[in-house]
Order: C-alpha cells, then sequence, then structure tokens
C-alpha cells in the first residue's frame, strides 16, 4: 500500500471534504482513499440539493462530486454552490463518457476533474494541485511526498 | 500498482455485488423499457447512467474486464443511435445486461470469467454501423512549440509589454493518457485565465481541442516563471510545458489599432465571465427543497440482522424456561403473593418479547416486488425464443417476505414462470384456433394467508393433460396402472414435480428435460411450504406455493410418540380427533380412519408403537394434518400443547432422515424434533405399505 505525506491545511489541520456521489460504493471508495492522505471526511451527499446544503453546514476545504446524479445533477451542483462561494475548491469525479458534461462543470467554476476509476495517486496529485493555491498547503512537503509514490 | 482494494478486505466487495446486482435489475427493466420506446432519448441517458456507474464501481473494485465491456456498451448509448437502431440497441443492452450477469457470478464466485468477446463483436459492429469513429491521433514525443500569433494577437503582445507587463508565451501538451481532451482544454483555459490576461490561445474553442496535443498561449500576468510553471504543470491533465517570455513584433499597422484595442475589451470581458461563473440563471428548485433530502434507508449486512433474530430466539427460549419456573413456584408454594407479581412481570416481559420479535421480523421482511421485477425479462427472452407472444401480468407486488424465503423461491418460480410460457401458452395458431386471444398470458400474484405466503403463477394455456401424465408415470415405471389410476387428479398433478417426468412432446431449449419441476418441490420442501397444482385442460394451470412467513420460528402443536416429544407446525394441522383402535381399518394395507364421510389415511411414528400401542392403548389421538389438498391422520399418545418453537436447523451430518425438517429446545432443555409434514406426505404415496417411518 503506498505512503503519503498527509495533505494539511495551512494551520496544519486535516483538510477537510465533501464526497458527493449517488452510489454509496464510489463514496466508500473516495473516502477510504482520502483518509490515506490524512484527510477529514466532513460530509457525504448522495445527490445534488444534499450537496449544497452540506457544503454551506460544513463548508469543507474540497468537494470531490461526482457528475451524474438524481435529484440534481453534478453541473448544477457547481454552479450554485460557485455562486455562493467563489473560494470553493470543487474536484468533478467522472468517466470518460461524460465529457460534455465535466467542460460545463468546469465552466461553471468546477476545479478540476478526476477520472474513474479513481486512483490514489491520482487523486493525490490533483488534490495537491488543487490545494496549492492556499500557500504552504501540504506542510511544504510536496517533493518529498512526490518520492514517495508507490509506481 | 497497488490497487484501491487489494487491502481492504471483503465489506466493499460486497457491497459492490450487492449495488452491481441492483443496478443489473434497473438495467434490465430499463433495457425492456426501450424496447418498447425505442428512440426515446430519456430512456437512453437512463441506460447510460446505470452502465456508468456500473463501469465506475467495477473499475474501482479491479473487475476490469467488467469495466471495460460497460465502457463499449457506454459508447453506444447515445440518443442519436436510438433515433434511427433503438430497436437493435435494447437487444444489445438485454445481451449486455446477460453478459454483465454472468461476469459478476463469475467474479464472486472466484472462477475464470466468461469470453465477452461475443458481445463485443455485436457491439463494434453496431457501432461501425451505426456511427463513424474518429481515428486516434499519433503521439509526438517533443513538444516543439511554434508560437504563431496572428497580426492581432502580435499587436496585443506588443501592446501589454509596452505597458510594461510581463508576457509569457506558453506551450503545454496536454496528456497522451487523458481521454477527456475537450474538457483538459477547459481546464487549461480556466487556469491561464487564473494566471494573468491570456491575450492569445490556441486552439480557440473546446472542439477544436479534442484533436490537438498541444495548447499555445500568450499570457500577460505579474506572476514568475516558477509560479506559472507550478500552476500550470496540472496534474493528469498536462504532460509537458516551454515557458519562454514573449517579445515585441514588428511595427504594428497604426489604423488597425483603435478598432482592434475595442475588440481586445471585447474579448476579455467575454472570456473572463464563464471562470467567475456566468450568472445564467437557470429554472431550478426552491432553495427549501435544499434541506428536504433526508436518507431514510439503512443497508446492513444480513448477518447481523440474523444475529439479533438467533438473540430473540433465546430470548423466548429463557420466556418459556421463566414460565416453567412459574408453574413449578406456583406448585410449591401455592397462593403465595410473589406469584401475582411474577407472572405480572412474566405478561409485560412477553408482551414486549412478542413486539421485539414482530419487528425483528419485520426487518427481513422484504416485497415480493423484488422477486417479482426479474420476470418481464424473463417471460419476454422465453417468448421471443420460442416465437410466442406472451403478456405478464404482476399482482400483489407489495407482499412482503422472509428475506431468505424470498430468496430461495426465486429459482422455482423463475422454472414455473419459464414452463408456463415455454409448455403452458400454445403458439398463436393454435390459441386463435381455440377461440383464444392470440396473446397468451401468464399472471403471478402473491398474497398473505394467516401465516403463510401464497404465490401464484398461472397461465392461460393449453393446461396440464391428466390423462396422459398417468400414463407417462406408468411408462416410466413411476406406479403402476392401479395406483395411477386410484389418484385422485388434484394428486396426480404432482406427478409433474417427479425428477424425469415432462409432458412437453418434444425438449426445448427452454425448459429442458423436466429437471427443473423436481427442484421446485424440493425448494419448497426446504422451506416448509407446499406447492399445489390445477389445471384445466385448454384452460390454463395454476400453480401455488406456499410458505411460511419466516423460517425462524413457527407456532407449532406438540405430541407424543412413546414417550418421545415431536411437533408439527401449527399451520398445517387442520384438526385433531380422538379415535379408538376399533374405528381404524384396513384398506390395501393402510391403515384409514373414516372420519365423517372422508376416508383418512393413517401414519404411525414408528412400527415398533405400532406393535406394541395397539394392545396397550384403546384410544389415542389423531392429528390431522393438511399440506395443500391432501390430508392425512397422525396417531399420537398424547397432545402436549401449542408453543412457538424456535428453531435451528439441523446440520446436514445430524439428520439422517428427510422426515424431519428442523429442532427446537424448550425452555427445560429438552429436544422436540419438528416433523417434516410434506416429506411425510411424500413417503406415504410413495410406500403403500404401513407408514413406518423413523
Amino acid at each position: 500500500m503506498p505512503q503519503f505525506a498527509a495533505l494539511l491545511r495551512k494551520d496544519n489541520q486535516p483538510v477537510r471534504y465533501l464526497v458527493v456521489d449517488d452510489s454509496v460504493f464510489a463514496r466508500k471508495n473516495i473516502i477510504k482513499m482520502i483518509e490515506m492522505f490524512g484527510g477529514e471526511v466532513a460530509a457525504e451527499a448522495g445527490d445534488g440539493l444534499t450537496a449544497i446544503a452540506e457544503y454551506n453546514r460544513v463548508k469543507p476545504d474540497v468537494v470531490l462530486m461526482d457528475i451524474t446524479m438524481p435529484q440534481m445533477e453534478g453541473i448544477e451542483a457547481v454552479e450554485r454552490i460557485v455562486r455562493q462561494h467563489a473560494e470553493a475548491r470543487i474536484i468533478m469525479v467522472s468517466s470518460v463518457g461524460y465529457q460534455e458534461n465535466i467542460l460545463a462543470a468546469l465552466q461553471k467554476g468546477a476545479k478540476h476533474f478526476v477520472q474513474k476509476p479513481v486512483k490514489p495517486d491520482g487523486l493525490y496529485e490533483i488534490l495537491r494541485y488543487v490545494l496549492s493555491d492556499e500557500a504552504g498547503s501540504a506542510s511544504a512537503a510536496p517533493v518529498a511526498a512526490g518520492e514517495e509514490f508507490d509506481q | 500498482m497497488s490497487h484501491p482494494l487489494d487491502d481492504r478486505g471483503g465489506d466493499l466487495r460486497a457491497l459492490f455485488f450487492e449495488s452491481a446486482y441492483e443496478l443489473l435489475q434497473t438495467l434490465n427493466d430499463a433495457g425492456l423499457e426501450l424496447e418498447t420506446h425505442p428512440a426515446d432519448p430519456e430512456v437512453i441517458r437512463r441506460v447510460r447512467r446505470v452502465v456508468h456507474t456500473l463501469k465506475g464501481d467495477s473499475a474501482a473494485c479491479g473487475y476490469l474486464g467488467l469495466s471495460e465491456m460497460a465502457h463499449e456498451l457506454e459508447d453506444v448509448l447515445l440518443p442519436e443511435i436510438g433515433q434511427v437502431r433503438g430497436a437493435q440497441l435494447a437487444e444489445v443492452v438485454l445481451a449486455a445486461a446477460d453478459v454483465f450477469d454472468s461476469l459478476l457470478n463469475a467474479y464472486r464466485q472466484n472462477v475464470e470469467p466468461p469470453s465477452t468477446e461475443p458481445l463485443r463483436a455485436q457491439i463494434r459492429q453496431f457501432l461501425k454501423a451505426a456511427t463513424h469513429t474518429p481515428a486516434a491521433a499519433p503521439a509526438d514525443n517533443r513538444l516543439t512549440a511554434r508560437f504563431v500569433w496572428s497580426e492581432y494577437e502580435q499587436l496585443m503582445i506588443s501592446e501589454a509589454l509596452h505597458r510594461g507587463e510581463n508576457v509569457y508565451n506558453l506551450a503545454l501538451r496536454i496528456d497522451p493518457q487523458s481521454a477527456m481532451r475537450a474538457a483538459a482544454f477547459q481546464l487549461v483555459r480556466n487556469v491561464l485565465h487564473g494566471i494573468g490576461t491570456v491575450i492569445a490561445l490556441h486552439p480557440e474553442d473546446n472542439s477544436a481541442a479534442a484533436s490537438v496535443e498541444v495548447i499555445e498561449a500568450a499570457v500577460a500576468c505579474t506572476m514568475t516563471e516558477e509560479a506559472i510553471a507550478r500552476r500550470c504543470k496540472i496534474p493528469a491533465i498536462v504532460a509537458d510545458l516551454v515557458i519562454a517570455r514573449a517579445t515585441p513584433a514588428e511595427t504594428p499597422e497604426h489604423d488597425l489599432l483603435s478598432e482592434l484595442l475595442e475588440a481586445q475589451a471585447t474579448v476579455t470581458v467575454g472570456a473572463a465571465t464563464p471562470a467567475q461563473g456566468a450568472p445564467e440563471q437557470r429554472p431550478s428548485g426552491s432553495a427549501s427543497a435544499v434541506n428536504a433530502v433526508v436518507e431514510s434507508t439503512l443497508r446492513v449486512e444480513t448477518a447481523r440482522i440474523d444475529s439479533v433474530m438467533n438473540l430473540v430466539g433465546e430470548l423466548i427460549i429463557g420466556k418459556s424456561m421463566l414460565n416453567r419456573a412459574i408453574v413449578e413456584f406456583d406448585r410449591r408454594h401455592a397462593h403465595d403473593p410473589l406469584h401475582a407479581k411474577l407472572l405480572d412481570a412474566l405478561s409485560f416481559q412477553a408482551r414486549v418479547l412478542d413486539e421485539l420479535h414482530k419487528s425483528v421480523l419485520k426487518i427481513r421482511m422484504v416485497p415480493v416486488e423484488q422477486l417479482f421485477r426479474r420476470f418481464p425479462r424473463v417471460v419476454r427472452d422465453v417468448a421471443k425464443q420460442c416465437n410466442k407472444d406472451v403478456a405478464l401480468e404482476l399482482a400483489g407486488q407489495n407482499t412482503d417476505l422472509d428475506k431468505g424465503i424470498l430468496d430461495a423461491l426465486a429459482e422455482p418460480i423463475t422454472h414455473l414462470v419459464r414452463n408456463a410460457v415455454d409448455h403452458g401458452i400454445e403458439p398463436p395458431e393454435a390459441r386463435l384456433a381455440a377461440g383464444k386471444p392470440a396473446r397468451g398470458t401468464v399472471f403471478l400474484n402473491a398474497y398473505h394467508q394467516g401465516a403463510q405466503v401464497v404465490t401464484e403463477v398461472r397461465d392461460d394455456g393449453r393446461g396440464i393433460d391428466v390423462a396422459r401424465l398417468r400414463a407417462k408415470a406408468v411408462a416410466r415405471g413411476l406406479l403402476s396402472a392401479a395406483d395411477a389410476e386410484r389418484l385422485s387428479d388434484a394428486e396426480a398433478f404432482n406427478l409433474i414435480f417427479e425428477p424425469g417426468l415432462s409432458t412437453a412432446a418434444e425438449v426445448t431449449e427452454v425448459s429442458g428435460r423436466g429437471v427443473g419441476m423436481d427442484i421446485v418441490r424440493s425448494v419448497l420442501d426446504r422451506l416448509k411450504g407446499t406447492v399445489q397444482v390445477s389445471s384445466q385442460l385448454g384452460q390454463g394451470t395454476l400453480i401455488q406455493l406456499r410458505v411460511p412467513l419466516t423460517l425462524a420460528s413457527i407456532q407449532a402443536l406438540m405430541f407424543r410418540v412413546n414417550n418421545r416429544l415431536f411437533a408439527v407446525p401449527l399451520s398445517s394441522v387442520v384438526e385433531i380427533t380422538r379415535v379408538s383402535e376399533s374405528e381404524i381399518h384396513r384398506v390395501d394395507q393402510r391403515e384409514v380412519l373414516q372420519l365423517r364421510d372422508h376416508i383418512l389415511s393413517l401414519v404411525r411414528l414408528s412400527s415398533l408403537e405400532r406393535i406394541h400401542a395397539v394392545e396397550a392403548r384403546k384410544r389415542s389421538f389423531v392429528i390431522v394434518i393438511g399440506a395443500g389438498e391432501r390430508r392425512f391422520g397422525l396417531l399420537v399418545d398424547s397432545l402436549v400443547g401449542e408453543e412457538e418453537l424456535v428453531i435451528k436447523a439441523l446440520p446436514e451430518e445430524i439428520i439422517t432422515s428427510d422426515l424431519v425438517s428442523g429442532a427446537s429446545i424448550l425452555g427445560d432443555g429438552t429436544v422436540v424434533l419438528i416433523l417434516n409434514v410434506s416429506a411425510v406426505l411424500a413417503r406415504l404415496s410413495r410406500a403403500p405399505a404401513l407408514g413406518a417411518i423413523a
């Protein structure tokens, strides 16, 4: 199992995540990875509406958002969250077939996207990148962490 | 590379299979719907979404065969294709559902998954016919930046430099692994806009980006080169990066300038807005709806519920221990005021325990719909295979039944439904000739009856030819001609459950060689249920499966034979009567009793008892037991009473006879054997000799 240097916030606290996916399985899978990265799951949601409510409630550092969901699709959820919280870091999670939707989500303000199946090392890189806009994130260990990837 | 699931045990795996099978069911439903509404883009999208989720989940679980298969299928699930070839699309979807199913089964049993090549070929062929696939662009190894800007762009660069800004030429190569180039391009674009003012960008729009490998841009910004490099090395998107300071171009044409500056203003404004989140208003649900969604279901492993169930079972045994203790107490200390207190406490506890028991049972209950909903697909497939027109009608889908029982019923009911379509329903021409509508109907129904659930499979087909069935049983040596004649029609219908006895003239692929029907009976025996067949030649056949609501406990009648304690399920007891030996007659080597105007076959639980008891006991009890239409009387020495018995499954090695279906332990530790009523009946009809059992 690859070892990951913990991704931390500027204040050295664990990064707080909101995981949004209508598949419980997919959520659990991502949560396991988040835990491997030393993160904390602040909330989970199974659809876009809940995602918005949970965002307002827990104000996470990063949102991992599935593209296709019942109730409200990922794109609309992104749009609504970003409209209220311009600082939101939302990473879309989806597979190749939904490029149009990803594109739309990026236009609405999503910060990145990750392809399913999500691989821990890929997600780790993306999170590190997305978090790096906040100077001093990853406890200044990006290089050291990068060398520890299991390849 | 280590896989995410390798180290994380079985819980995710179990969750995966559970949700995958649900997805498969949804896929089947949607596939059938697609067949009826081939061009409906909404249905196609739904199918696609299911396939998509299945793909994601299976890939994350490491089942790449399934994931790739799903991926290929996803490619053909386009509304455009549905428009032209919807019916064939439905065919592909349903075929894929079957392949997925066999893959899942193989994964679950850890066996070699079957080949998916036939389906792949089908999809490829379909895709080739329906669309043209874009060829993959060949990869270039070295990133060579050209930075060829248009005159206008050069002008803008010069202007920015003139204003004292830093302008960088950037070339970014999109990771060739990235399958979503347009999205990758959009992301790069977002990032560039975050860095500074984008003066030039090649290619300019997302659609062109799909075929382009290198993005070139000129950006005016205040960041350092290193900072830009850090922002531009987007993981999973940008594989290679070149940064160079831009230099002023040749003297620009002056007339053009003012006009172009205006244009620039509009361009930058237009480009900046999307990144800020376009204020495009969409009609959407009210804000109050946001808080309304609450999860109201909880998935729990069956094993956990079973362990609660077992504990409740132990409590019930405990209750009966207490009851006995109080009876004992009462005997020793009659009129002790403590007795009333104990009794109160006990009855309170009994009431709560009863509620608890019911609640736990309810957890295990699921609607029959879970099983029924797979049958539209089954009926469609079988009907298609044998060129028949068959409708399926469902009723009573909301009837609740123990999950374990429901799962066990899946196989027998599937057999019955297939049989009904294959053998029951006649071909359309034959139906029309018989004055029936060309389309046959299979009805599935479920309802509660006392502590039992009845599931019915009915068809309006040709019915069972009893005479032929009898003849066949005799020909196979299952019965003597005389015995066959003696069977009532209701009894004769039961012959269809004998192994190897099928009246279908020819063996078909669908229903096989009559091996299915004996499965029906053996499963029902295991479930302590019964099967009942009735049929009217030319009108149709009705098969009723009766199973107890739950297997965990039964209301039982206990009795003694030769001082040993036995029990039968109370639900199978029709009545109890007393007889004296003189009323018992012998007919055809069988002991019978005339009970009002019926003749009842009698069974004694041991031959030993038969010898002695005849003289020893002048009067004994007969418990009249009914299983379906059939009745028999059980001769017993004494009745003990009714009790709720918590059934303990007996391991195979311990049971030497199929006549015992389980055992229970009483409060005082006594073991009671529970008789398997239908096995006793089967023994009775097979062995005409006096029932020497156990």
